[in-house]
């Protein structure tokens, strides 16, 4: 009889228990899952809010281009400067031509001229912003209109953050509690099996002989738990993909990439075989002591 | 293999199961243990087996003393012992088949031949119509000879059997000696067997180690005076 025989004897004589292991592996692999694809939404969220200016600088209609480039000059001696971009009408209509593609009413109306000109300015070093913006609120003779996105950013990402460590401390609490029950679940199936374990060992059975069918059933659990969590999951999610996208939008919150979600898939039976190995580990060598 | 008693003391508690017991074991020996109930006969299977430890003295297996050893030695000497114990020790939710499966996995026996195995030594103890069948759809008898498949199937070096045709008819018992009696001649298999069978012990005259009160109070293969006197001084020894 070989020790897969032997496992999966132990597996079908306690099927409530085998499937509580199952059940709740799977549950914690659901919960990473889902964790990983809402962990690299929030980034792409992020990505996206960080590429983008943080202060906009629009400008009044009819500067000269002199006012235009010193002011460009000016922006860019501040420290902790990234880029200074000037959007020119003309190249704000392209931008809201391709914002609205797919909207022909909306660019029809729209010429240059009723599009304000403005200053795009991203930074590395956020503090800078505040003094920008302070600066250029009092000049208005040039400044129409200045959009200043730090507590948009700063506010995502504190929300980001709540987000990632609560998901982050959910998940682990459900990781050790399905790693402990799958080690009580074997340890129980020890106890059950102690006679048999016991004329084994009489047999001459090594000490390892007698865990290994506990250790690969601890291994079962763990391969089919993350198998059956993350393809469930995955398969949700890639299913509702295009209304969660369209939700976030222009952000693509749920990739398209099908690698991605095989890597994970591989990435979470490997953290699940190790789970289940280790659980069954400490299950039984609880109970196995001769 | 040879097997020594040298100076063995048991004691469960405070209650002495064997004492000073001495005796060695060659290789392809026949051995009867007799004596009554609770004299310590299985006793000294168990402590063959290292399933209980000696309180005192050694047990030497094929040069291992059984208190020193490892526990891979032990297991590499349990491997060549076939047990045929007095309450079967048999899986329960194995069939018969599954029973003598396990103890070839066990000694690593090829996979290819277990099956082949199984059905030589199934019709060897006569079990053919059960050997689908789980222990506890079994009678006393066929759960003996059960017991007895398993322990031949590893071809082992040493059979221990306690009390084996306890649950037996005369001629299943008969059977079942005559079987051990064959192995022993053919094989060289050391075959110890604790019995209360007189007539079974009388008509195979063979070696007979005779345990009463956890002593050795005969050994047939030794002279008898040397027995006699040993006794007579363990006894004066106990009154001092």
């Amino acid at each position: 009889m070989t020790t897969v025989n032997t496992t999966w004897h132990h597996i079908r004589r306690s099927p409530i228990q085998s499937f509580t292991a199952l059940i709740l592996m799977a549950f914690s692999f659901i919960l990473i899952s889902a964790f990983l694809v809402v962990n690299s939404g929030l980034s792409r969220v992020l990505d996206y809010f960080e590429t983008k200016p943080e202060i906009t600088i629009f400008i009044k209609d009819g500067l000269d281009n002199s006012v235009i480039e010193n002011t460009k000059k000016d922006l860019s001696t501040y420290s902790g400067i990234k880029e200074v971009k000037y959007i020119s009408k003309e190249k704000a209509l392209e931008i809201y031509k391709q914002q609205n593609k797919d909207n022909p009413m909306l660019t029809e109306m729209v010429t240059a001229n009723i599009l304000p000109a403005s200053f795009e300015v991203t930074v590395s070093d956020a503090s800078v912003l505040e003094k920008i913006y302070q600066n250029y609120a009092t000049k208005t003779d040039i400044v129409d209109e200045i959009i200043y996105q730090k507590d948009v950013i700063s506010s995502l990402l504190n929300w980001t953050q709540i987000i990632r460590k609560s998901g982050l401390l959910i998940t682990l609490v459900v990781i050790v509690i399905s790693f402990f029950s799958v080690a009580s679940i074997i340890g129980m199936k020890t106890t059950n099996r102690k006679d048999e374990i016991k004329i084994s060992r009489l047999l001459g059975a090594s000490n390892f002989y007698v865990k290994k069918p506990f250790l690969l059933e601890g291994l079962f659990y763990g391969f089919f738990g993350s198998l059956i969590g993350s393809i469930l999951i995955f398969s949700i999610i890639l299913f509702s993909k295009q209304s969660i996208n369209s939700f976030f939008n222009p952000v693509e919150f749920i990739s398209n990439n099908l690698n991605i979600y095989g890597m994970a898939i591989i990435a979470e039976m490997i953290f699940g075989c190790l789970i289940g190995l280790l659980a069954s580990w400490i299950g039984v060598k609880r109970y196995i002591k001769f | 293999m040879k097997i020594v008693f040298d100076h063995v003391d048991k004691n469960f508690g405070l209650i002495t199961a064997l004492k000073d017991v001495n005796f060695t074991v060659d290789q392809g020996d026949f051995v009867f243990i007799v004596g009554p109930s609770g004299s310590g006969k299985s006793t000294i299977l168990k402590l063959i087996l290292n399933q209980i430890k000696t309180s005192s003295g050694q047990i030497i297996i094929d040069d291992i003393d059984l208190s020193l050893g490892r526990k891979e030695a032990i297991d590499h000497i349990r491997r060549q012992i076939g047990v045929i114990f007095q309450d079967y020790q048999l899986i329960m939710d194995k069939s018969v088949e599954e029973n003598i499966a396990l103890s070839l996995d066990i000694i690593s026996f090829p996979k290819d031949k277990i099956a082949t195995k199984i059905d030589e030594v199934i019709k060897q103890v006569n079990l053919n119509s059960r050997r689908f069948l789980f222990p506890s759809q079994l009678s006393g008898g066929e759960l003996q000879r059960a017991a007895l498949a398993r322990a031949l199937a590893i071809e082992p070096k040493i059979i221990l059997a306690d009390e084996p045709t306890g649950n037996l008819d005369a001629e299943n018992s008969w059977n079942l000696v005559k079987l051990l009696k064959d192995i022993n001649q053919k094989s060289n298999t050391t075959i110890i067997m604790t019995t209360h069978n007189q007539e079974i012990i009388e008509a195979l005259v063979k070696r007979r180690i005779e345990v009463k009160d956890g002593q050795v109070i005969s050994d047939s293969a030794k002279p008898a005076k040397e027995t006699t006197k040993k006794n007579t001084h363990s006894k004066k020894h106990d009154h001092s």
